[in-house]
This record gives C-alpha cells, sequence and structure tokens, in this order.
C-alpha cells in the first residue's frame, strides 16, 4: 500500500495560490475524472478549503502511483498556473505521514482557527464527491471513514471545539446561558456601528422575536434594522425601550454613560423585575458598572466578553497535547489496519487457491479410480467438493475479515501469520 | 435484611450514575454523561421492579409509611431526572443535582424503615381510602417540592456563574437561567395545591375517621406542626410569584426554606415522638411480630425476583417458622 499528499496549504502559500488552485464540486469532479483516466489503478480525494487544497492519492504495492512531479505538473495544467510558481509552495506526504497528516487537518489541528468545527465537514464533502466519481477504492474508503471517526474522537475527547473565540460569538453563548427560548424575546441593539452588528449577526441564529435597532441618527438606525429583519426606533425613546428589551447590546460611542443606575433601577421595576442580558460592548462604557449587581440583571461589558475568548482559546491550546497523543496512536493503528486489510486479502486469495488446488486433484483422482460414474454422478461429487471446501473455510475466511477491519492489529496479524504457517501460504 | 441489601443496589446504581457524571469535571469526555444516563436508567428499573414487587406483597399501593412513601418519591425523582436529561438539547449535569437528593432520600428511607410501624388492621375500608389518598397527594406534593428544590439549586449556580462572570466548564452544561426559573415555578404552582389537598384530608381524617378507632393525633404534634410550616411557605411563595420583587433568587431562596421543612417533617418522627406514624409499641411481643412480618414481606420479596415459586415458599415458610421459635 503506498500513499501520497500534494498540496498547499496557509502555512507554505499565499491566499492568492491557493485560489488559483481550488477546487469547487464540478472542478474536482472534472479532476478526479482526469487523474483516474491518468492513472486507473490509483485512487484519489481532492480536499478544497480555504486554507488548503490538497490532492490524496493510494494504490497498491506493485501499482504505479504518480509522483510529486506528476501532481504538481496536472494542477498546473488544470489549472493553468505556471508549474515554476506553484512548485514551491507545494507541500508533499508520503505513506504514514499521508495519514497523520490528514487526521490532524480533520482535528482542525492544522486550521487558522485551532478547534473550528467547519474542517470535518468539507473531509466528509471531499469524501462524498471521490465517491460519487468513484475515484476512490478499499484504501481511501476506509482512511477517509478513518479521519472522519478520529476527527470526532479527538474534539469529543479534548473539547477542543469548546469554547467560542470571538467576542460576537461568547454574546450569543451567554445569550444561551440565560434565556432558554428566543421565539418570545426581544433584542435591542443600541447604535448602529459595525461592532453592533456583527454581534446582532450571530444573535440572528438564535431567532429572536423581535429586533429593534436606536441610534442617534435614525436613518443609520433603519438600515442596520432592515439588514436583519428589525424596527428602527428613536434614540429619544430609549427606556421605553429598554423596559420591553430581554438581550440588549449597546455600542455608542458616547463618553459617558448613557444608562445610569437610577434610570435602571426604574426600568427593571417597569419589567416587572424580569431577566435581562446586557451586553456592554461600547468603550468607554454605556451603562453604569453598579447595574451589573441588580438582581434579575448580567451585564457583560466588553473586557468580560474579551476575557472569556482568552480562556477559551487557553482551553483549546491545553487541548493540543491530549489531540496530538491520539492522532499518534491512531495513526499507528490505521497504518495497521490498512495494511492488514491489504495483507488479509492477498493470504485469503492464496487460502482459496490452496483449497481450490487440493480439491479439483483429489475429485479428478476420485473420478479416475471410478471410470462408471455417469456425468450426473460426477457433479455431484464436484458440488460436494465444493461445498465441504467452502463450509471448511468459511469461519477461518470471517475471521480473518473481522480481524483486519478491527482497531486490534495485533490480532490480525497473530491471525495472519498463523493462516500462513499453518497452509504454508508465503 | 434482604430489602436493606435491595435498597443498597438501586441505591449504589444511583451512586454510580453521580460517579460517573462527576467525571465530567476531570474527563473531557460524554462518555461519563451516556454511562450515568445508562446507569440511573438500570436503577430506577431496579426500584420500579423492588415497589411492584413490595405493591403485590403488602396488596396496598406504597405510601402507608414514610419508608414506602420515600421509596416511591425518589422513584418519581429519578423518573423526573431521566426525563429531563433526555430531553435536554445537550448533555446537561441535571442528574448531579437530583441523584444526590435521591441517595439522600433513600438514605433517610433506610432510616426510616425501623419506625414504620403503620397498623392497618384497627380501620376501615373508608379511613384506609383516604389514608392512601392523603398519603398520595403529600407525596406528590413532596415530589414536585423536591423539583423546586434542585431546579432552584440550579437556578442559584447558573445564576452565581453568570453573575461572578466565570468560564463555562467543559463538558458540564446547566440549564438556563430562565429554564431553571421556569422548572420552580411550575413545581411550585404544581406542590401547592397537592399539599393543601393532602394536608386537608390529613386534618379531616384526624378529626373525623381516626375517631372512630382512638383518640385523634394532637394539634401540637411535632409532624404536624412541620407540615403546617411547611405548607405556609409555599402559600407565601404562591404569594411571591405575583410580586415582581420576588423573582430570581428570593424566590430560589424561599424553596429552598419550604424543602428544608419537609426534610424536617419527614426526619422528625425520627428525632422526636410522633403520633402520626401510629403509636410506638414499646411491649416485646409486639416487635417481635412487626419484625417476622418485616422478615416475611423481605424473603417474599427474594423469592419474588428470583421467580422459583416453590423452592422459595418452602424457604419462606421454614424462615418465618425459624422465626417463630
Amino acid at each position: 500500500m503506498k500513499l501520497l499528499a500534494v498540496g498547499v496549504d496557509h502555512h507554505s502559500s499565499s491566499p492568492a495560490i491557493r485560489e488559483a488552485i481550488a477546487f469547487n464540486e464540478s472542478k474536482s469532479a472534472a479532476a478526479l475524472e482526469s487523474l483516474k483516466t491518468l492513472y486507473p489503478n490509483a485512487e484519489f480525494v481532492i480536499l478544497s478549503t480555504c486554507n488548503r487544497v490538497e490532492i490524496y492519492i493510494a494504490a497498491d504495492e506493485g501499482t504505479m502511483l504518480p509522483t510529486f512531479e506528476e501532481i504538481a505538473q496536472f494542477l498546473s495544467d488544470f489549472h493553468e498556473v505556471p508549474a515554476a510558481n506553484l512548485r514551491e509552495h507545494l507541500v508533499k506526504y508520503h505513506d504514514e505521514r499521508v495519514i497523520h497528516h490528514l487526521f490532524r487537518v480533520a482535528a482542525s489541528l492544522e486550521s487558522v482557527v485551532l478547534g473550528e468545527g467547519q474542517i470535518l465537514g468539507q473531509v466528509k464533502e471531499a469524501y462524498q464527491i471521490a465517491d460519487r466519481n468513484r475515484s476512490i477504492g478499499a484504501i481511501l474508503h476506509t482512511l477517509m471513514r478513518e479521519t472522519i471517526r478520529v476527527g470526532k474522537k479527538v474534539r469529543e475527547a479534548t473539547g477542543i471545539d469548546q469554547g467560542k473565540l470571538s467576542v460576537a460569538s461568547v454574546a450569543v453563548d451567554l445569550a444561551r446561558d440565560v434565556f432558554d427560548t428566543f421565539h418570545d424575546k426581544t433584542v435591542l441593539v443600541i447604535g448602529a456601528g459595525k461592532m453592533g452588528d456583527l454581534t446582532l449577526r450571530h444573535l440572528a441564529d438564535l431567532k429572536p422575536g423581535r429586533v429593534v435597532v436606536t441610534n442617534r441618527d435614525l436613518s443609520k438606525a433603519e438600515t442596520a434594522a432592515a439588514r436583519w429583519n428589525g424596527v428602527a426606533a428613536q434614540f429619544d425613546k430609549l427606556y421605553a425601550l429598554l423596559i420591553d428589551a430581554d438581550v440588549v447590546v449597546s455600542t455608542t460611542a458616547s463618553p459617558t454613560p448613557i444608562v445610569t443606575l437610577e434610570h435602571y433601577q426604574r426600568v427593571q421595576r417597569a419589567r416587572r423585575n424580569r431577566l435581562t442580558l446586557i451586553l456592554d460592548i461600547a468603550v468607554p462604557r454605556d451603562f453604569d458598572e453598579r447595574i451589573g449587581d441588580l438582581d434579575q440583571v448580567l451585564l457583560y461589558h466588553v473586557d468580560d466578553l474579551r476575557e472569556r475568548t482568552l480562556a477559551n482559546l487557553g482551553r483549546r491550546k491545553k487541548a493540543i497535547d491530549a489531540g496530538e497523543k491520539i492522532i499518534e496512536h491512531e495513526t499507528a493503528t490505521c497504518t495497521a489496519l490498512l495494511r492488514h486489510q491489504r495483507t488479509a486479502g492477498t493470504v485469503l486469495r492464496r487460502l482459496g487457491d490452496y483449497a481450490d488446488d487440493i480439491r479439483l486433484r483429489e475429485v479428478e483422482r476420485l473420478i479416475t479410480s471410478c471410470p462408471d460414474l455417469t456425468e450426473r454422478q460426477r457433479e455431484a461429487i464436484d458440488r460436494f467438493a465444493l461445498r465441504l471446501q467452502n463450509q471448511f473455510l468459511h469461519h477461518p475466511r470471517s475471521a480473518v475479515r473481522t480481524a483486519a477491519e478491527t482497531h486490534s492489529p495485533e490480532h490480525a496479524h497473530s491471525l495472519l501469520t498463523a493462516l500462513k504457517h499453518l497452509f504454508r501460504l508465503d | 435484611m434482604m430489602i436493606g441489601l435491595r435498597v443498597l443496589c438501586f441505591a449504589g446504581t444511583y451512586a454510580l450514575a453521580l460517579g460517573c457524571d462527576l467525571t465530567r469535571f476531570f474527563l473531557q469526555t460524554r462518555r461519563g454523561w451516556h454511562l450515568s444516563v445508562a446507569l440511573t436508567a438500570l436503577g430506577w428499573l431496579v426500584q420500579g421492579a423492588y415497589l411492584a414487587n413490595l405493591t403485590i406483597q403488602t396488596h396496598h399501593i406504597p405510601v402507608t409509611t414514610l419508608f414506602e412513601s420515600l421509596l416511591v418519591l425518589s422513584w418519581i425523582l429519578t423518573a423526573i431526572d431521566l426525563y429531563l436529561t433526555l430531553h435536554a438539547r445537550k448533555p446537561t449535569a441535571i442528574g448531579l443535582f437530583i441523584l444526590p437528593t435521591v441517595i439522600a432520600i433513600l438514605m433517610i428511607a433506610e432510616f426510616a424503615r425501623s419506625t414504620s410501624t403503620w397498623n392497618w388492621s384497627q380501620w376501615n375500608d373508608r379511613v384506609r381510602f383516604w389514608g392512601i389518598t392523603h398519603g398520595f397527594f403529600l407525596l406528590l406534593g413532596a415530589a414536585a417540592t423536591c423539583v423546586a428544590f434542585v431546579s432552584g439549586l440550579m437556578y442559584m449556580k447558573q445564576s452565581n456563574k453568570l453573575k461572578h462572570k466565570k468560564p463555562p466548564r467543559f463538558g458540564v452544561v446547566l440549564p438556563s437561567l430562565e429554564q431553571s426559573e421556569r422548572w420552580n415555578r411550575w413545581a411550585i404552582t404544581i406542590a401547592f395545591p397537592l399539599l393543601t389537598f393532602g394536608l386537608l384530608i390529613g386534618m379531616i381524617l384526624n378529626v373525623a375517621a381516626r375517631g372512630e378507632a382512638g383518640r385523634p393525633i394532637a394539634w401540637t404534634d411535632p409532624k404536624i406542626l412541620s407540615a403546617s410550616a411547611m405548607w405556609f411557605v409555599f402559600a407565601v411563595l404562591i404569594h411571591a410569584r405575583f410580586r415582581p420583587a420576588m423573582r430570581g433568587r428570593r424566590v430560589v431562596a424561599l424553596t429552598m426554606i419550604a424543602f428544608a421543612f419537609l426534610v424536617f417533617t419527614w426526619s422528625i418522627t425520627l428525632i422526636l415522638p410522633s403520633e402520626h406514624d401510629g403509636p410506638k409499641s414499646r411491649d416485646k411481643e409486639s416487635r417481635n411480630s412487626h419484625s417476622l412480618n418485616r422478615l416475611k414481606t423481605d424473603v417474599d420479596s427474594f423469592a419474588f425476583i428470583f421467580r422459583s415459586s416453590d423452592d422459595s415458599k418452602i424457604l419462606v415458610e421454614s424462615i418465618v417458622q425459624g422465626g417463630r421459635s
């Protein structure tokens, strides 16, 4: 079994290079078709994301595997990019390193944003495209399935994907910690700046019942509100708006707090002391700090949100070592699994040939020694011998297949060795 | 002894489930949560079989003694735990709050086993029916109170985390504040009428029905006083629900007080003399007779579980005969 991966990623190339050789679904299908024509005995998967474009190739021992130079030339021809410009950015991996690299990619250890969840979906999509275009065989089927499993395992075991890394997405997590449903909630955005818009984009995923945007310049509020199916309101009605708001996002550029403790106490009384989450992402603060001490009010400043993102990033970084350990172990297991699958196929073929030889020889000897047998009797003897052979071999065959497909390389190895010795299959 | 062993069986399973849930603090995997749910479900099924057997053996719904009532209560609470856990959007730490409560109730039940000495023969069918209804209402009210307490604890924990801006722990997800508050509110709303009806039936029984067989329980009996105090706290809680100033942590604090009264009401007969659970038999013969009956129930339960009917009947008879001699 031979494996090769050739491609570019965010470490080795600029975005311009990656864009130049990127594959969408139709391009992937066309490229896979061409590769299959050029190398009919090899298997191919193309993984193309914003941060990487990689071609994974596999072939059996004794079969021609395209070389790094050939794949580089193919990429250059396919995308009409000068080979000289491309070659210096290309990175290659061989055999076990291919498995290790692909597992790291799927586990998002190679991603720009550590622990991001999108890459696993992109790996699945690459696998599905290759499967649809029939460019993969037994080796890459196994490898891709293992990759998806390992990607999930690393996330589950280390929590590397836990905790958001942007202020806006942390705000969404907070909203989920406070409220259970959002269809009956009102989100009020004070200020129509970029930060408010970004936070609202994330909060919109929660499908709030009502979005209200208020700003000193009403036209800006109207523009921002229109983007999120919300309504614009005049800034002088701020206190009335606060009474209805369950989630408040404040992003004005006011040099002094726009909501004082005394004012908000009145608001909270009018709200009948219902729960409120205030995300004050303005610098300096828009809400008096003491408002956060009120019962049923949760006030988060931008610094609190940033602190959360840093804590989450720190936690993800801590998960790297644990993830690496899992990948090291899984790489060794997967390599053994792939080898045993190939070896098991060969051993089972030889075992079948060995049994066929004996059966045919013995049937021939019996038929020769009994010349009076009719044609029907001879056929019956043939069928009997074949059934006997298949029944004898059924359990050894299924045991070898099961061992080769499970994650127990030692067991598979010992079984295969035993079979080879017992039946002299070498 | 046999029943004690089997109470230990499902209490132990719940403890194991709790242990698995706790591993989520140290091991970054969701397996602990899955294992915890599976063990809780197993413990609940075993406890269900145990209660079914108890019902068959005693020929009445097991709500007549404190021991039986607490067993049923813990079983209902575990069912609620499983329901809430499996209906949550992601693996939440509900079991971390409910399971310790369930285990604590089972421990009180074990202590209460020896004090549960109802003598049914002195009551007629009508009194028995209303007695069971009284116990049943109070039991359901107690279950709702426990849910209010547990959801209140979850609310406090989540509120504390959010107020002090603590970073979330991986793998340990608490229900949202709104969710915990809603559970708390529902539980209080359900508990109040149940407790009210339960106590009213108890009062009427005390005045009218118990008079038929003996003197009524004094209104100053510690159990009656404690139950009345609990009802009063619930009345305040219901009133508080309509007052904006009493939302959130204050309502939760009142729920804790109500729960404390509930626990006090359960355990008071273990500490102070109370007429509620029947007159305490002091004579040796009566105690022996009661112990024998319990032994028979225990061994019958054992036989029921293992389904070897003929042999087990002989075994039961021989053990009971041995006990008598």
